[in-house]
């Protein structure tokens, strides 16, 4: 192996070891004698050898090397042979170039000693150690001979190191081709990766030089091995990434390009075309590769690192393609990665002036559209992380106005001042000076690089109205009845996505660009938005209950967000989203539907709203008490508050807290109290009486107890006292609030159910809140945290358990493969071979 | 004082229905307040003297022993026919629809005045409007601390208020509370 090594790489500086030193082992022989057709191989070998080391090295820039390497080997040959040849002392200072004698002569001292060596050797560091065996030398015309074979041999070796093959013989050739597919994955492969690796250092170094390299470059990704393609395209990338230039290449036209023009010109523009050219070769080898599984998420990745650092560079649109298209991958690291990019060119938009921005949300519009809103919900989430200049909008026409205002005057002034005050040469003087000025100002516009403000505002209303666009196909698909839906859903079900994928970013994007929506599209947006919200006018039509609670609920928010946002408009009431509501609140279920979202409804719709029906927020009110009675403490704490801050807000629905069912006056004609009615303001609350409160003054959660309490002792208050009680909590925060609380008791309780069983059995009820509070103060900090220790432990066990599982089948499956790969070779076992049945099963 | 015949039960119900929409269920179907009888029973119309009456069956029951040129009125009167055989809402109405509305608007304090003297709702005026309304809908009119001041029918919809000047007539007016001293005669 070492000798091979020898043959493909240039020769290293032989050790100088003193003779003593080196003997013979007694196995090096035994090796010698059992190997005869190795023997064989190396005398066919041996000429090869030498003359590729001497033409190699002779072929080499560097003299000063070669003579340094030769004087060494020549003082080695000498010191032994010291005294046997005086004629062989004076050819060492003898320079090899001078004349063909000289040179031939200083060859053959080296050769005298090779020859000899070879037959014996099996080491490289053997080598010298043999020569003095060797004392049978050559004569003159055999060596002569020799060295006509070894100059043949050598020009042929010169040219291609493949040949060699086949000038050696039949047998080692064989023996060599074993040898080499040991070889071929470690040492080609690092010989390829050191190359790869010195080309795009001397890209790197100086590019407008070595431009050339890049071909080189793009040679080595056609390559067979799947790892080297990986590595020369990612080298590829991080060469591009450093020496595209900052802006856009124009390639001269046929016209240009017979100018004459002088040689830095000349220089450029081979540098920026090849730089092209290879660029574009570059990418038109990523996108065959993007096909191919096995390089997809390398080339994926490549892609968008490009994107992502030149988006202003040549061909960005079909980086841009490939991005969007991989956009909604089931692949998670892929999608991940698309998105990443395409947030970041949302973000930066300095970098390219915010036309590629204008191309990937075309391009996004255009998938949704194509894949018929059948996405996954990342894809469109990307729209969250656009900014927009709402100033850009609002500055120009007021700013337009002054220019023309300005002009007039100017207009005016001068025709004044003409005709009164300013001779002919003056007004001519001033005439030519307001030219040269438009000129010069027209020029600067078309100079200077940001881009015209007008064109800027086109852009934006574009990717505006792309974006709404988009958005109201997603919701159109949603409320598209689902006559169509079964083959659909099997198709969005098997890729793992609800029937709305899309419905849940879009309303959130909604509701982040509500105040730039065209008050045209509102009416419509509102109208679907109900109709998505469960709204129906006719009670037969209940083609849309295929929208979960959450999602119910999410359409209602927007809708507030939608309104509020354009409040200066008009103070609509949203009487059909109440209705909504007050429909959701009895279909909530803790565990299937998300709080949060049901938190966040109540916190926009009634307790940020400002006004209130006083019939519909007694409806409410009851509605919510009952609600906090049949829930977990952080829906209740949430219900509470909002509770609270519409009887705070609306004095008169105060009346509920009396104990009095009549309702007095205010009842209005609906007399009795009917849980079940679904307008609200038609379930005559105001006659009812919120005896919910008195039991959730015992809720087991002292929180909600005291809530419930100071609720109830409102009644007594008038409304001037009341005002300083304005809760400044939200909602949201009280539910986030108890919800953590909530969290961590489950924990303690658990524990202490564990702990307790054995003594009190069945016997522990939470009812009374009081016991609760008493267990739960009487655990201390010490046991709870021993309790934890003991719990991780555990659970530390057992991953680490699992590891160690997996780890033994691991390896039981390596050596039951590599049994069977012994077993179909019938090789002895070799240790050093031992890596190879797997590497072999992971290829295959 | 008979019950409406099947035109005028038309005319009454497609006046209603503009204002309370599928609210009117609610108005026929519900049980009565008045009277002692249990279960208690419906409310019903009736026709006294070219006015719509609505009143309790047990009401009506009673109303029988007083003879027809000397009953003044039997429940609450909502509207009367005119002699053209239209039918009109008056303002006595005002409480049943404002509690079975569909569409409502409220006004600013200081629009409350112009309105109460007759005048149309202006957008000036106009506080709060609830969504979806459309032109040619009824419109029952609130203040802010929410008393029904009247009604009226709407001369735009939701999404044409957003753009329309201050001084173009949202909602034109049929009756308001006004007119119990300023017609106190008439009604």
């Amino acid at each position: 192996m070492a000798k091979k090594k020898k043959v493909i790489l240039p020769p290293q500086l032989p050790p100088e070891i003193p003779e003593e030193e080196i003997e013979v082992s007694d196995e090096d022989l035994d090796f010698v004698n059992e190997n005869q057709e190795y023997a064989g191989f190396l005398t066919n070998l041996d000429a090869n050898l030498i003359n590729r080391h001497v033409t190699r090295v002779a072929g080499h820039k560097e003299d000063e090397l070669e003579a340094l390497y030769e004087k060494q080997k020549k003082k080695a040959a000498l010191k032994r042979a010291k005294g046997e040849e005086g004629l062989e002392i004076e050819r060492v200072d003898a320079l090899p170039i001078k004349t063909l004698e000289g040179e031939l002569r200083y060859r053959t001292a080296i050769e005298d000693s090779r020859v000899n060596v070879v037959p014996t050797e099996n080491d490289s560091t053997s080598e010298v150690k043999d020569s003095d065996k060797g004392l049978i030398r050559p004569t003159k015309a055999e060596r002569r001979k020799l060295l006509k074979k070894s100059k043949k041999e050598a020009k042929r070796q010169a040219k291609v190191e493949a040949t060699d093959a086949q000038a050696e013989g039949v047998l080692h050739s064989e023996v060599l081709a074993k040898v080499e597919e040991d070889l071929s994955a470690e040492a080609l492969f690092s010989r390829k990766k050191i190359k790869l690796a010195e080309i795009g250092m001397a890209m790197l170094e100086n590019p407008e030089l070595n431009i050339n390299l890049l071909k080189e470059l793009l040679h080595i990704c056609g390559d067979e091995d799947h790892n080297i393609v990986k590595l020369g395209i990612m080298s590829l990338l991080a060469v591009f990434k450093d020496i595209i230039p900052g802006y856009r290449i124009r390639l001269p036209t046929a016209k240009e390009l017979e100018m004459k023009v002088s040689k830095e010109v000349k220089q450029t523009r081979f540098y920026e075309s090849t730089l092209l050219s290879s660029y574009k070769a570059y990418l038109l080898k990523l996108i065959s590769l993007e096909k191919d599984p096995s390089f997809h998420c390398a080339v994926v990745r490549c892609i968008c690192t490009l994107l992502d650092a030149v988006p202003h560079f040549n061909f960005r649109e079909t980086l841009l393609a490939v991005v969007v298209r991989n956009m909604s991958s089931s692949d998670d690291v892929i999608r991940k990665l698309c998105c990443e990019t395409i947030i970041s060119i949302f973000t930066n938009e300095g970098k390219h002036g915010g036309q590629v921005t204008f191309d990937a949300v075309q391009l996004i519009a255009e998938l949704v559209k194509t894949h018929d809103c059948q996405l996954h919900p990342e894809s469109i989430e990307v729209f969250l992380s656009l900014i927009f200049d709402e100033e850009l909008g609002k500055s120009e026409p007021i700013k337009k106005e002054k220019e023309k205002s300005k002009k007039k005057k100017r207009k005016q002034n001068p025709g004044q001042s003409n005709q009164f005050l300013m001779s002919e040469s003056k007004r001519m003087k001033y005439e030519l000076m307001t030219k040269t000025r438009e000129e010069l100002s027209a020029d600067l516009k078309s100079v200077s690089f940001a881009p015209d403000i007008n064109e800027r505002r086109r852009m934006q209303s574009e990717i505006l109205s792309a974006i709404f666009q988009t958005y109201f196909r997603v919701l159109k698909r949603s409320m598209a009845p689902s006559s169509p839906r079964p083959m659909v859903n099997d198709a969005s079900l098997s890729s793992g996505l609800g029937p709305h994928p899309l419905l849940g970013p879009c309303l959130a994007g909604l509701g982040k660009f509500s105040h730039l929506i065209d008050l045209d599209f509102m009416g419509d947006l509102m109208v679907c938005l109900k109709k998505l919200a469960g709204y129906s006018y006719s009670p037969t039509d209940s083609s849309l209950s295929s929208l979960t609670v959450s999602e119910k609920l999410q359409c209602c928010i927007v809708a507030f967000r939608v309104m509020r946002n354009n409040l200066d408009a008009l103070n609509v009431d949203l009487q059909g989203f109440f209705v909504q509501l007050y429909k959701l609140l009895l279909e909530y279920r803790p565990f299937r539907d998300c709080g949060d979202v049901l938190v966040e409804a109540l916190k926009t719709m009634l307790w940020e709203g400002k006004q209130h029906d006083m019939h519909r927020a007694a409806a409410f009110v009851k509605r919510l008490a009952t609600f906090a009675l049949s829930f977990g403490s952080p829906e209740a704490m949430a219900a509470l508050v909002t509770l609270k801050h519409l009887l705070i807000k609306n004095s008169k629905c105060r009346n509920l807290l009396e104990n009095d069912p009549g309702g007095g006056s205010l009842s209005g004609l609906v007399v009795k109290y009917n849980p079940d009615a679904s307008d609200p303001n038609l379930s005559g609350a105001l006659s009812s009486v919120l005896w919910e409160l008195s039991l959730l003054a015992k809720h087991y959660n002292p929180s909600i107890s005291a809530m419930a309490s100071s609720i109830s002792n409102m009644a007594s208050l008038n409304s001037s006292q009341a005002q300083p009680y304005l809760s400044t909590t939200s909602p949201l925060e009280a539910f986030k609030d108890l919800n953590i609380e909530q969290e961590l008791s489950k924990l303690v309780r658990k524990a202490h159910t564990i702990k307790h069983k054995g003594r009190r059995g069945g016997e522990f009820v939470i009812s009374d809140s009081g016991h609760v509070r008493s267990i739960e103060n009487a655990f201390d900090v010490d046991l709870l945290k021993s309790k934890f220790d003991e719990h991780f432990a555990v659970i530390r066990e057992f991953e680490e358990n699992g590891r160690l599982r997996s780890e033994l089948n691991s390896t039981s499956s390596s050596l039951r493969l590599y049994e069977e790969y012994k077993k179909e070779k019938n090789i002895k076992p070799n240790p050093k071979q031992k890596p190879k049945p797997n590497r072999k099963k992971k290829r295959a | 004082m008979r019950p409406l015949d099947e035109k005028e039960t038309t005319a009454v119900f497609e006046k209603l229905f503009k204002f309370t929409g599928t609210n009117l269920k609610h108005i026929v179907e519900r049980p009565a307040t008045e009277g002692p009888d249990d279960p208690p029973g419906r409310y019903c119309f009736r026709l006294h003297k070219n006015r719509v009456y609505y009143a309790s069956e047990s009401l009506v029951r009673r109303a029988t022993n007083v003879s027809r040129d000397r009953l003044v009125a039997v429940g609450t009167c909502i509207g009367k026919f005119t002699k053209s055989g239209a039918f009109h809402l008056t303002v006595h109405s005002l409480d049943l629809l404002a509690a079975h509305a569909r569409h409502k608007i409220w006004l600013k304090p200081t629009a409350e005045m112009s309105f109460l003297y007759g005048n149309s709702v202006l957008k000036g005026g106009l506080a709060r409007i609830t969504d979806n309304t459309h032109s040619g809908d009824g419109v029952v009119v609130f203040s802010m601390s929410d008393v029904p001041l009247g009604f009226g029918v709407a001369a735009r919809s939701t999404q044409d208020c957003r753009k329309v000047d201050a001084n173009s007539i949202v909602v034109n007016h049929q009756a308001d509370i006004g007119e119990y001293l300023r017609n106190e005669d008439d009604l």
